[in-house]
C-alpha cells in the first residue's frame, strides 16, 4: 500500500496510471453505452410473441420467428460442415506436418490471408459459387457453406494453437506406453485441445451470426419460415439491416432484435466458456 | 420449430449429399416448373433487385401466397442493376428496378407498380424553407458551400449524396441535369432510411430521399424537413396528381411476356387489391 502510494506521487507513473485506467474506461463505457442504448430502445419489444410470431408490415409489425429459426439453420450448417473440417485440419498442422516444412507454412500463410479477406468478398464468392455454380440458389446451405468458409480459418488457427499448447511430454509419454498415434490423439491431445477450439468456436459463431454482407448475397431476404435447407432464409443480421436502414418505421423492431441477437452471443459465448471449465476437467480427469 | 432444429443436427449428413448430388446433376432449385392449373396455381417465384422495392414486393408476395397456398414468392433485394441484370440472364423471375426503364433495357417487359417522388431534406433546424433548383445545382457542384449564400446561417454545408447504382440518385441527377462525376459530396449513403439518419443527425447536412419515408419520418419526430422543388411541396398527395417534379415510377420487370405464374403475381402486383399494402410501405399507388 505504502509502495503503490509512493510510486503514484511520481508524476510519469501517475500518467501511465491514469492512462491505462483511462483506456481500460474507454472501453467499459463504450460497451455499456452500446448495451444501454440496446436495452433502453429494445427490452420493451421482447415478449414470447416477438420471438415466435412471424414478421408483419416489412418488419415493422409482428416478430421474428421465422428469422430466428433461419438463424439458427444457417449457424447449423456452419457449425457442422466447418467443425470436422477445421479440427481435422488443424491436427494435421499441428501434429503431421513440422513447423517449418514448406507446405505447412503455406496452408497457414493461406489461412492467415483467408482469416482477413473481408466478408463481402465471401458473399461475392459463394453466391458464385454456391448459388450459381452448384445451383444451390438462394437458400440456407449456401448461406451456411459460405460462413464455414469464412469461419474455417479463425476456428483451425486456434484449435491447432491448442494442440501446439499440450506438452511434448504427453507425445513421448503415450508413445513409451505403446500407445498408437490415433488413441494418443483421440483420448489425449484431443481433450487438452478442447479449450483452444472452443476459443476458436465462439470466435467463429459470433463472426458468423453478426454475419450481414456475406448472407444477403447467399442466404437472402425472405422472411418466410424455411421448410428446408434449400429455402432462403433471412439471418437476424440482415433483419436488423433492412429494419434500420431500409424500411421507416423499422426502427423499434429493429432495436428489439438487436438486443436478442447481443443476449444469443451473450449466451454462446457462456456456454462455451461453461464448457471449457467444467465439461472439460471430467473429461481429461477420467482418462 | 424443434423439427428443423432436429434436421439441422441429425440430417444434416443426409441433405447435404443429397444438395451435393442436385448439384452434381445441374438442376438448379429455380428450375421447379411452374405450373398453372386452371383452378390453382402452384411453384416458386424468384424476384430481386432494388431494396426500395423489396419490402413492398415481400409483402404483396406474401398475400400472394395467402391466396395460392402452393406458391412461394421468395425476394431477394441489391438495387435495380441487379434486378435488371438477373432478369436478363435468367437468374430471377422478375426484376425489381425503382425507376423509368432505360433506352437499352427495351428488350425486357416493364411493368409499373407503384410511384415514389424524391425530395431534398434539410434539418428541422435549418432555417433555410427553400432552394431553387440552381441553388440546389450550385450546393451540389461544389459552388455553394455555406448555408450564408442560400439565406441560412454562417456554416458549412454537409453534402449527402446516394451510392452509384441506386435509383434515387440517377432520378436526381436527371431532373437537376448533372452527371455523378461532377457531385462533390461529403458523405455517400446507400438505402433511403440511412439518408433520413444522417440528415437529422447532421445540423447542416442536405440530401435527398425517398418521399415516404421522409413524410414519415418527419411524423414520428424525426428532427429532417422536405423542401418544395420547383415551388410545389413535397408530399405523397402531390406525387399522386403528378404535380411534384421529380418522381419515379416503381418497375417489376421480366425478360420474356409473363405467362403463368408470373403474369398471375404481375396481375396482382398492378391490382388495386393491393393499393393498401403500397400505402402501407409509404408508396403512392398508380390511378389507373
Amino acid at each position: 500500500m505504502a509502495e503503490t502510494l509512493s510510486r503514484s506521487q511520481n508524476p510519469r507513473e501517475r500518467l501511465a496510471f491514469v492512462l491505462v485506467w483511462g483506456a481500460a474506461a474507454v472501453v467499459t463505457a463504450t460497451f455499456c453505452w452500446l448495451l444501454g442504448d440496446i436495452l433502453w430502445h429494445g427490452l420493451s419489444r421482447l415478449s414470447w410473441t416477438f420471438l415466435t410470431a412471424p414478421p408483419e408490415s416489412a418488419g415493422r409489425r409482428g416478430g421474428i420467428g421465422p428469422i430466428l429459426v433461419s438463424t439458427f439453420l444457417i449457424l447449423g450448417v456452419c457449425l457442422a460442415v466447418s467443425l470436422p473440417i477445421g479440427v481435422g485440419t488443424a491436427i494435421l498442422l499441428a501434429e503431421f506436418t513440422s513447423d517449418q516444412g514448406l507446405f505447412g507454412r503455406m496452408t497457414r500463410r493461406s489461412l492467415d490471408v483467408l482469416a482477413g479477406v473481408p466478408s463481402i468478398v465471401f458473399g461475392l464468392f459463394g453466391n458464385a459459387f454456391f448459388c450459381k455454380m452448384l445451383g444451390l440458389g438462394f437458400s440456407i446451405l449456401s448461406g451456411g457453406l459460405t460462413l464455414a468458409c469464412m469461419v474455417l480459418p479463425i476456428l483451425i488457427r486456434s484449435t491447432e494453437e491448442g494442440f501446439r499448447a499440450v506438452p511434448a511430454n504427453y507425445r513421448i509419454s503415450a508413445a513409451a506406453l505403446g500407445l498408437s498415434r490415433t488413441t494418443t490423439l483421440v483420448h489425449l491431445l484431443l481433450p487438452a485441445a478442447v479449450p483452444g477450439l472452443l476459443v476458436g468456436l465462439v470466435l467463429g459463431v459470433g463472426r458468423a451470426i453478426a454475419e450481414t454482407a456475406a448472407l444477403i448475397f447467399t442466404s437472402g431476404y425472405v422472411d418466410r419460415m424455411p421448410e428446408s435447407l434449400l429455402d432462403s432464409g433471412r439471418a437476424l443480421s440482415i433483419h436488423i439491416f433492412d429494419l434500420s436502414m431500409n424500411v421507416s418505421g423499422g426502427d423499434a423492431n429493429a432495436y428489439g432484435s438487436a438486443l436478442v441477437l447481443v443476449v444469443l452471443l451473450l449466451l454462446i459465448n457462456g456456454a462455451a466458456s461453461w464448457l471449457a471449465t467444467y465439461g472439460l476437467h471430467r473429461k481429461i480427469a477420467t482418462i | 420449430m424443434y423439427r428443423y432444429l432436429d434436421l439441422s443436427r441429425q440430417k444434416i449428413g443426409h441433405v447435404l449429399s443429397a444438395a451435393l448430388l442436385l448439384a452434381l446433376g445441374g438442376i438448379a432449385e429455380t428450375a421447379i416448373a411452374q405450373t398453372t392449373g386452371t383452378s390453382q396455381l402452384s411453384g416458386k417465384l424468384v424476384v430481386t433487385g432494388a431494396s426500395t422495392l423489396a419490402p413492398l414486393i415481400s409483402e404483396i408476395g406474401k398475400r400472394f401466397e395467402s391466396l395460392s397456398p402452393n406458391v412461394r414468392v421468395d425476394v431477394q433485394t441489391g438495387g435495380s442493376s441487379r434486378g435488371v441484370a438477373d432478369a436478363r440472364q435468367g437468374l430471377a423471375d422478375i426484376g425489381m428496378v425503382s425507376r423509368a426503364m432505360k433506352d437499352d433495357e427495351k428488350d425486357l417487359h416493364a411493368f409499373p407498380v407503384a410511384r415514389d417522388g424524391v425530395g431534398i431534406i434539410l434539418h428541422k433546424d435549418n432555417p433555410v424553407q427553400s432552394l431553387t433548383d440552381e441553388q440546389v445545382i450550385a450546393i451540389y457542384t461544389g459552388r455553394i458551400i455555406n448555408w450564408k449564400d442560400v439565406g441560412g446561417k454562417d456554416a458549412p454545408i454537409t453534402v449527402v449524396n446516394k451510392a452509384e447504382g441506386r435509383s434515387t440518385l440517377e432520378v436526381f441527377l436527371h431532373y437537376f441535369k448533372l452527371k455523378n462525376a461532377d457531385v462533390k459530396a461529403q458523405v455517400v449513403i446507400g438505402d433511403n432510411e440511412q439518408g433520413v439518419k444522417t440528415v437529422a443527425g447532421s445540423r447542416h447536412g442536405i440530401g435527398y430521399v425517398s418521399i415516404g419515408t421522409a413524410e414519415y419520418d418527419e411524423s414520428q419526430g424525426v428532427p429532417i424537413k422536405l423542401l418544395p422543388t420547383g415551388g410545389v411541396p413535397a408530399s405523397t398527395e402531390t406525387v399522386r396528381n403528378g404535380t411534384f417534379p421529380i418522381s419515379r415510377p416503381l418497375h417489376i420487370v421480366t425478360r420474356t411476356s409473363p405467362i403463368g405464374l408470373t403474369k398471375a403475381f404481375i396481375d396482382y402486383a398492378q391490382s388495386k387489391a393491393v393499393h393498401d399494402i403500397i400505402a402501407q410501405q409509404y408508396f403512392v399507388p398508380l390511378v389507373n
